[in-house]
C-alpha cells in the first residue's frame, strides 16, 4: 500500500540527488512522492479515491542505510545526471547488459553511479573504488546486438 | 505450418465478401509482417534517438500517416540498445491508432484503460500526455500484470496507476477517456502469430462476444457525460465489433463517432452480418484490412456519453 512519504524523507532524497548526480531541484519537485512497501520510494500520480492499486507511478530509490537509486530512476532522469556518471564503450556496455560487473580505473569518490553509452542511460552502478558493481535488476538483462 | 495456411484459408473464406478485394486480402494474409516501432521522447530526444539506430539499421522507414511509427527490415529490435534503454517500444501499427485518435484529448487529463497489459497503448498514451494527467491502467490477469509493470519500468512511465481487477467490478471511476481494447480472437494478427491459429476456434466469437459487451457496457456505465470511449479489437469478426458496438448503442447514451487519420485507409464498419442487421450508425466504426496499409486487422469505435 502506498502512502505520501514523510517530507523529511523526500528532502533527504531529493539533497542527496543534487548533490551526488547533480540534479536540480525543479527535475524532481512536479512528481508526487510515496513510500511504499520494503521501503521502496515512487514518484507518481495522485491517488485515486476507492482504488486499491497494485502500484502507482515508478519507483525510484530504496532506502538502506544510504538511499538507492534504482536503474528506472537513472534512466528516467539520466540525461540531467551530471556528477558520478561513467561512459562505457560498447564492449563494456554489452557485459553490463548482460549482467557483468566491471573493473575499470576510474576516480569518483565510491557510492551509485550512472552508467552511460553514447548519451544513453543504461541504469545503476556502485563504484567502490576498484569494482563498478552491476545494479542493473535481473530481469533486465539481455544480450545486446545492436547499439 | 499446413494448420496455419488452412486457418489462413479460413479467414479468407470467411471475410471475403467484407472485402473490396479478396485476392489482395489473401495475398497480403500470406505475407509476414515487418518488424514495427516507436520512440519514446520522455527517454530523450526523437531525432538523436533514430539517428543513433539509423546507424546499425538503413533498413528503418517512416510510416507515412503516423509521426511516430517506423518499419525495419531487422526482426529482432528487442536486443538493441534502445530497446534496452526504454527510448524505444515494438509495437504493431495497429495498436498505435486508438491512442493516436484520442492524441488531442488525453492532455493532462484522466485516462481508463481498461484491459491495459501488455501496456503498448498505455505506454503510447503516457507519451503522448508527456507523464502527465493520470492514466489508470487496469488488467484482470496477474500473469500478465508483471508484463504491463514491466513496460512501464522500461518506459520512465510515472503518470500510471496500475490496478488488478475484473474491469465488470471496477469502482465507478469517473475520466474523460477510457479505452476498452478488448480481449478478442486476436485473428487480425495470423500474419504475425501462429500461437493464434493454434487456438483459433468458430465458436470464440460469441464467447469473446459477451465478455466484450460486458467490458464496453461497464466503461459506458460509468463515463461521466462528455467523456470519450475508445473500443478496439485486434479481430476482424463483427460478432466481435459491430455487433457489440451496436448493441451498446441501443442499451446506452452515447453517439458514435467517425474516425479519420490522415494517409491511413479506413473502411466502414459492416452493417448486416450472417443474416443479422446491426444499428445504422455502426457505419461509423472503422475497420483496418490487412491489404489497405500493409498491417494487422483491427478495428475501432469513438464513442461520446451524451
Amino acid at each position: 500500500m502506498l502512502k505520501l512519504i514523510e517530507k523529511k524523507k523526500k528532502d533527504d532524497i531529493i539533497k542527496y540527488c543534487l548533490e551526488r548526480f547533480g540534479l536540480r531541484q525543479e527535475n524532481l519537485e512536479r512528481y508526487d512522492w510515496y513510500e511504499g512497501s520494503k521501503n521502496r520510494i515512487f514518484i507518481g500520480p495522485e491517488k485515486v479515491k476507492r482504488i486499491n492499486p497494485e502500484s502507482s507511478g515508478l519507483c525510484i530509490f530504496r532506502l538502506d542505510k544510504t538511499p538507492k537509486p534504482t536503474t528506472n530512476f537513472i534512466q528516467l532522469f539520466g540525461e540531467k545526471i551530471n556528477k558520478n556518471f561513467i561512459i562505457l564503450n560498447k564492449t563494456e556496455t554489452v557485459k553490463i547488459c548482460k549482467g557483468e560487473n566491471l573493473k575499470k580505473n576510474i576516480e569518483f569518490e565510491p557510492g551509485f553511479v550512472a552508467l552511460k553509452y553514447n548519451g544513453v542511460s543504461l541504469g545503476c552502478a556502485h563504484w567502490n573504488g576498484e569494482i563498478i558493481k552491476n545494479q542493473i535488476p535481473k530481469s533486465k538483462f539481455c544480450n545486446i546486438n545492436f547499439l | 505450418m499446413h494448420k496455419t495456411q488452412t486457418i489462413k484459408e479460413k479467414i479468407v473464406e470467411r471475410y471475403s465478401s467484407l472485402v473490396d478485394n479478396s485476392e489482395q486480402f489473401t495475398n497480403t494474409l500470406k505475407k509476414p509482417l515487418k518488424q514495427t516501432f516507436r520512440i519514446n521522447s520522455i527517454k530523450g530526444n526523437k531525432d538523436e534517438i533514430l539517428n543513433d539506430m539509423v546507424s546499425y539499421d538503413t533498413s528503418i522507414k517512416k510510416i507515412s500517416w503516423c509521426d511516430n511509427a517506423f518499419e525495419t527490415d531487422l526482426t529482432n529490435l528487442g536486443s538493441s540498445i534502445q530497446h534496452f534503454s526504454g527510448q524505444i517500444y515494438i509495437q504493431e501499427l495497429t495498436s498505435m491508432v486508438p491512442p493516436l485518435i484520442v492524441s488531442d484529448l488525453i492532455k493532462e487529463k484522466t485516462v481508463l484503460d481498461c484491459c491495459a497489459a501488455p501496456g503498448s497503448k498505455t505506454t503510447q498514451m503516457a507519451e503522448i500526455m508527456n507523464n502527465e494527467g493520470h492514466i489508470i491502467a487496469n488488467d484482470a490477469r496477474h500473469g500478465r500484470i508483471k508484463s504491463l509493470r514491466g513496460n512501464l519500468d522500461r518506459m520512465g512511465i510515472t503518470n500510471t496507476t496500475v490496478t488488478l481487477r475484473d474491469f465488470n467490478s471496477f469502482p465507478n471511476t469517473s475520466a474523460d477517456v477510457y479505452l476498452v481494447d478488448a480481449p478478442c480472437s486476436s485473428e487480425g494478427t495470423i500474419r504475425k502469430k501462429n500461437a493464434v491459429a493454434r487456438k483459433w476456434k468458430q465458436h470464440d466469437y460469441n464467447r469473446f462476444s459477451k465478455l466484450q459487451k460486458n467490458l464496453l457496457k461497464k466503461a459506458c456505465e460509468m463515463a461521466p457525460k462528455g467523456s470519450t470511449i475508445i473500443y478496439s479489437t485486434c479481430t476482424m469478426a463483427p460478432e466481435e465489433n459491430e455487433n457489440v458496438v451496436s448493441q451498446i448503442l441501443d442499451e446506452e447514451d452515447i453517439d458514435l463517432k467517425k474516425i479519420n487519420i490522415n494517409g491511413l485507409k479506413l473502411d466502414n464498419g459492416v452493417t448486416n452480418w450472417k443474416e443479422e442487421d446491426y444499428n445504422k450508425e455502426v457505419k461509423k466504426c472503422a475497420r483496418m484490412w490487412p491489404h489497405h496499409n500493409d498491417t494487422d486487422a483491427f478495428f475501432l469505435a469513438r464513442m461520446e456519453k451524451c
